[in-house]
């Protein structure tokens, strides 16, 4: 009973931890985004990837890689990322609302 | 508890995208210091990202100036294309909105040992990490003749602000068929591409309002950044205005003469209407002062950390860091820049980090609706940074993409100086 909760209470403690990593992980990545979109849901011509689904932002990433879009920028940042990386980011991105700073 | 307007929320949205980050705790429990030291690119990005990543973290910004003009951009208001004014940016939403100390003075010494850094007015601020970002500096040594006297006569205008104004007052007056000639540096120097993207730009100008004038470039070198875009552009859009002279056709610039208005080289000395003087660059003084610099005139770093390899406890980002293959623009600093304050939020709470992506951009203009970019990444390697992939524009795009990258120029510079000071 005792090693039961234990090992409860360690899996709640790991889950917690990974969706921290997960939220730290996503913000850092996301700021390396924000040096040409703005996070706070603006346009201003280069496009918002706030509130972006992270299946629609997943795709363009892939799209951007395989050089199917074209963009100098978008290809070395979609190079540079792991799959996994994007994962994150895009999961990061979609979970923040769209709100445009006045 | 306080009921947000929809308004409020909108004006926090961006400071809570970066509060997502790192430990938090109630505000005023602040236990790590970090003075960062420098408002440019580099300082300013390093500050926000800190203060916003750790609420535990206290960040002050030391920084004599009260205000910030970027260099880059400033060949577009050289050309009559922008004010001054809309390339300046305050700190007060850095001090505001992410509660940054933000203090005007003068630092005139760091002490590793006592962990302090002093200021002008007799100020000591204590610190666990400090992140120095002091920018360029001018060797005067190297040019005869010229030195930061003569900058107020022959203006380098590679430090934007009162410098840029004075040669575009110059280039205002100057009559047409004058010589403009521009003297530009050996590497490394701050923005590869600038000089070249002043010339056309000038060219520009010239071409409206002085079309009989010339430009000469004489060069401390014997080729440049993305030659081949420049020369194309040049045939295209100034045929016949823009003469480059490298260093192996004149043997190397070897002084300048004020009161002639003059650039001497081995083989000639050539007379100017305006001149302006891009002397040879090194870390800004403080570095120097500090002892972060070695014999390359640089400061060596970490390439994860951007900790200093001659001072541990202080950072260097930006131009003044010596940093593998990653060349001194902007876009570094500002990439520089978070990947050092997610290391010191890591070192100093203990929190988790993601490993490095450091990149650059530079967008280029050849003509104001004619840009070309580039776009490189980079990876901390064998105790370096090297480059990982580089994409750059080619000479035979069409019209329409460049007018696009010209239009993308200007939408990244306002996303690009939010992202820095607001």
């Amino acid at each position: 009973m005792i090693a039961v909760s234990i090992a409860a209470g360690s899996l709640i403690i790991f889950a917690d931890r990974s969706q921290a990593a997960d939220r730290d992980g996503g913000a850092q990545l996301a700021a390396m985004c924000a040096s040409c979109h703005r996070l706070d849901g603006g346009d201003g011509g280069i496009p918002t990837i706030l509130g972006m689904s992270p299946e629609m932002l997943t795709r363009a990433m892939l799209a951007y890689r395989s050089r199917e879009r074209p963009s100098h920028i978008m290809r070395a940042i979609a190079l540079s990322l792991s799959d996994e990386e994007i994962a994150t980011v895009a999961r990061y991105l979609a979970a923040l609302n769209r709100q445009v700073r006045p | 508890m306080k009921s947000w307007t929809r308004r409020e929320f909108g004006c926090l949205t961006g400071a809570m995208v970066l509060a997502g980050l790192g430990p938090r705790s109630a505000a005023g429990e602040a236990s790590a210091r970090v003075v960062v030291v420098g408002g440019g690119i580099g300082g300013a990005t390093a500050a926000k990202y800190l203060a916003a990543s750790a609420r535990t973290i206290e960040v002050t910004l030391v920084e004599p100036k009260p205000d910030y003009t970027t260099c880059f951009f400033s060949n577009l208001y050289l050309a009559g294309l922008c004010s001054l004014e809309s390339l300046t940016h305050g700190y007060e939403t850095l001090a505001h909105r992410y509660g940054i100390n933000v203090i005007h003075d003068f630092v005139t010494a760091i002490d590793p040992i006592a962990k302090t850094v002093g200021l002008r007015s007799g100020r000591i601020l204590p610190y666990d990490r400090v992140v120095v970002a002091p920018g360029i500096a001018f060797n005067y040594d190297a040019l005869a003749g010229y030195d930061e006297a003569a900058t107020q006569v022959i203006p380098h205008a590679w430090n934007a602000g009162p410098q840029t104004q004075l040669l575009r007052r110059q280039l205002e007056s100057m009559e047409d068929g004058g010589v403009f000639v521009l003297v530009a540096p050996p590497n490394p120097f701050r923005c590869p591409p600038a000089p070249y993207e002043r010339a056309s730009l000038v060219a520009y100008y010239f071409k409206q309002h002085k079309p009989r004038s010339r430009i000469l470039i004489l060069d401390a070198k014997d080729s440049f950044n993305s030659q081949d875009l420049f020369l194309d552009a040049w045939e295209r859009h100034y045929p016949g205005m823009i003469e480059w002279l490298p260093a192996q056709f004149t043997g190397g610039i070897k002084a300048v003469d004020l009161r002639e208005r003059s650039v001497k080289t081995a083989s000639d000395t050539f007379k100017a209407a305006v001149a302006n003087v891009i002397p040879p660059q090194m870390a800004g003084q403080l570095a120097q002062q500090i002892g972060l610099v070695d014999q390359s005139g640089w400061c060596p770093v970490d390439p994860i950390t951007f900790e200093s390899k001659l001072q541990p406890g202080i950072h260097v980002v930006g131009d003044a860091a010596s940093a593998g293959d990653m060349p001194k623009s902007a876009f570094v600093a500002n990439s520089q820049a978070k990947a050092c304050a997610f290391a010191i939020v890591e070192a100093l709470t203990g929190s988790e980090r993601v490993s490095p992506h450091l990149f650059n951009t530079c967008y280029t203009f050849l003509s104001p609706d004619d840009a070309v970019s580039n776009a490189v990444s980079f990876k901390p390697a064998a105790g370096t940074i090297k480059i990982i992939d580089n994409f750059v524009s080619q000479v035979q795009e069409s019209a329409e993409t460049r007018h696009r990258a010209a239009r993308e120029a200007q939408s990244w510079y306002a996303a690009f100086t939010r992202d820095t000071f607001g």
